[in-house]
């Protein structure tokens, strides 16, 4: 199979985005095609992935480049075990939310531009996940912004313009500061392939470059990627925003854009930074390269992340809100045990500690997209997901309660789903940090971990016991369920139901997936940037 | 001229944060864009202006006349993509403070519901 196969989940994205405009006057074929793109995406994908991963003829990270056009002067896409581990779960979560959405957003709404949009947010996303070139990752966050701010003013009422207005001017500064910081790399490194950067970084005498100002521009950069992933104190677009989108929406932005933030820190600081030189001694900073200084404010982000996310679920008063802050939350478990792969000194540490983030992700992403599309549900049938004016679902559709109850057993984290492997991984993680160096940021970090699961334990079952048990109020007695939507949520909970049971190949995945991010000569050897002296 | 591009790029910046901050949307909006245009002009500034030869771009080299010196051509294709993204990114900041002006019936960002 040629490597030309890396662009595929591209074109797919893009030949749907065609297809679903050219039919929007045939409503039924247009919805049908958008779900097939979904499909067939997520059939490239599992192609992709087979041949990264699995095949016999010796698993390697795939490279096109395009035009023929060697590294680093062209465009590079790049298909390595991280790159495709982030492609599966987009791929789910998009399979699942376009199915849905066919199903939830009203008739009028789809046929205009909710279906092109749509698929315009996946190749941004897959484009961001691809690119092997730092210009390129900043094209496709814009690809990936511009349909999520249309989608956050998607019902174009007075709060929901405003959240989009609020979310846009924040992103367009997030952009300009990213586009100082890859000006500024590209000033000193003298190329914009990330391959090609990471080499020059890790011998910086033979190309002539100048690796200090490399740390303040990467922490420039870090900031656009928090943003991305909202994490404090740069969370404050999103609970407005994913209050605002649709819902099915909330799912992709929550399950797949906010993990594109995560992937950047983990791929831009792990591959392309981490062979930088740079010894420090500042305060608590200390090391040889700019992971040390991520460290230490990786930590303090993720921590604050996981208590602000907590506080902010349990004093809301709707679904939707309870998981838009719980997002927050979950992101900082996701970057806890990535600031400590940062801070590791021995590599196998830094593995389990990546290996185990990347397994929160999935599990985020799967978990978080199975409750916003519940509450997508709720809303359908009951007319509204405010907590208090729901009761008794549980007994008016067991179905429904079923599936409920699957996805806030997961975020709990309750074995055998995937939820439990996510959380255990992490306390895991943070254990061995313990027992390796006992002192107090390892034990601030088993605090704020026990604090943070107590949070999910008390929003969750809180959703679940006021929501779906008890009396049935006025809503949910009259309320009519789509069973269309019911079979997707089955379809998704039977998914994390799957994950958590079949686990071994799982983490095999996300092992390989944090390998991948740490061998950066593999990536490197891989893409072969050419030319520019030195070795 | 790297004082006068480093003035001019500061300058831009800092009356872009300006703009930012006011309650009056439509200045936001200008803010957006000059921030945009800030990053741009910085972007090019990035590319240098090196010391080089006609003979070195095909073009000049049959058409043009003596042209002391070239500045890297990466950067300015690098500024013309954010160019067209910024464009794109403040039309449609446009269009959604006029809606925004629609529902509120007030362009001041501290009067809206």
């Amino acid at each position: 199979m040629p490597p030309h196969i890396v662009v595929a989940p591209m074109l797919v994205a893009l030949g749907t985005i065609l297809a679903v405009l050219g039919l929007r006057s045939a409503r039924a074929a247009q919805r049908a095609v958008s779900v097939l793109g979904g499909a067939v995406y997520a059939a490239v994908v599992g192609l992709l992935t087979w041949r990264v991963m699995l095949s016999p003829a010796e698993p390697t990270p795939l490279v096109y480049q395009i035009g023929g056009w060697p590294a680093p002067f062209g465009i590079t896409l790049v298909a390595d075990a991280l790159a495709v581990f982030m492609l599966v779960i987009a791929a789910v979560v998009t399979l699942s939310a376009v199915a849905f959405s066919v199903r939830f957003i009203d008739e009028q709404n789809q046929r205009v531009f909710y279906h092109p949009l749509f698929h315009c947010l996946l190749l941004g996303v897959t484009g961001a996940f691809l690119t092997g070139d730092l210009f390129n990752l900043f094209v496709w966050f814009e690809v990936m912004l511009m349909a999520s701010y249309v989608f956050v003013a998607f019902y174009g009422e007075a709060p929901h313009t405003a959240a989009a207005f609020r979310y846009l001017v924040l992103n367009v500064i997030g952009s300009a500061v990213m586009l100082l910081a890859i000006g500024g790399l590209y000033a000193t490194t003298g190329t914009l392939n990330m391959a090609d950067m990471s080499r020059r970084l890790a011998a910086p005498a033979a190309y002539g470059v100048d690796v200090a100002p490399v740390v303040g521009l990467s922490a420039l950069l870090f900031v656009t990627f928090a943003l991305k992933a909202g994490l404090v104190p740069f969370q404050f677009w999103v609970p407005a925003a994913y209050r605002s989108a649709p819902l099915p929406i909330a799912a992709m932005l929550a399950g797949v854009t906010k993990k594109v933030g995560v992937y950047a820190v983990v791929r831009l600081y792990f591959v392309v930074f981490a062979g930088a030189s740079l010894p420090t001694e500042f305060g608590p900073i200390s090391g040889n390269s700019p992971l040390a200084f991520l460290a230490p404010v990786l930590f303090a982000m993720g921590a604050a992340s996981i208590v602000v996310g907590g506080f902010g679920a349990i004093g809301q008063s709707r679904l939707d809100g309870v998981f838009a802050y719980s997002s927050v939350g979950q992101v900082g478990f996701i970057v806890l045990p990535v600031s400590f792969a940062a801070a590791a000194q021995s590599a196998s540490f830094r593995r389990l500690a990546l290996a185990a983030a990347l397994v929160y992700a999935l599990h985020h992403a799967l978990t978080k997209s199975l409750l916003f599309l519940s509450t997508a549900a709720v809303r359908g049938a009951a007319g509204t997901t405010n907590i208090s004016r729901l009761g008794g679902l549980a007994a008016f559709s067991p179905a429904l309660g079923g599936v409920f109850l699957i996805g806030c057993v997961s975020i709990i984290g309750v074995p055998p789903l995937t939820g439990f492997f996510g959380k255990f991984l992490v306390f895991e993680t943070a254990a061995a940090r313990y027992a390796a160096a006992p002192g107090l940021v390892p034990a601030t970090a088993i605090a704020t971990l026990l604090a943070g699961a107590l949070f999910t334990l008390l929003y969750a079952s809180r959703a679940w016991v006021r929501g779906f048990w008890g009396e049935q109020t006025e809503a949910v007695a009259t309320a009519t369920l789509d069973r269309g939507q019911l079979s997707i949520l089955a379809a998704l909970a039977l998914v994390v139901l799957a994950v958590g049971v079949g686990f071994d190949p799982v983490y095999e995945f996300a092992e390989a997936a944090a390998e991948a991010a740490l061998d950066r000569s593999a990536y490197v050897d891989a893409v072969a940037p050419r030319g520019g002296g030195g070795q | 001229m790297s004082l006068a591009l480093a003035t001019v790029v500061g300058g831009l910046f800092a009356l872009g944060t300006f703009l930012l901050l006011r309650r009056d949307l439509v200045r936001v909006v200008w803010g957006v864009a000059v921030l945009s245009q800030a990053a741009n002009v910085y972007l090019i500034s990035m590319g240098g202006v090196a010391e080089g030869s006609f003979t070195q771009v095909p073009i000049l080299a049959t058409h043009g006349g003596e042209v002391p010196e070239t500045a890297d051509p990466v950067v300015q294709a690098l500024v013309l993509t954010a160019i067209v993204i910024s464009l794109g990114t403040t039309a449609l900041a446009l269009v959604l403070s006029y809606r925004a002006y629609e529902e509120n019936e007030t362009v001041d960002v501290q009067r809206w519901r």
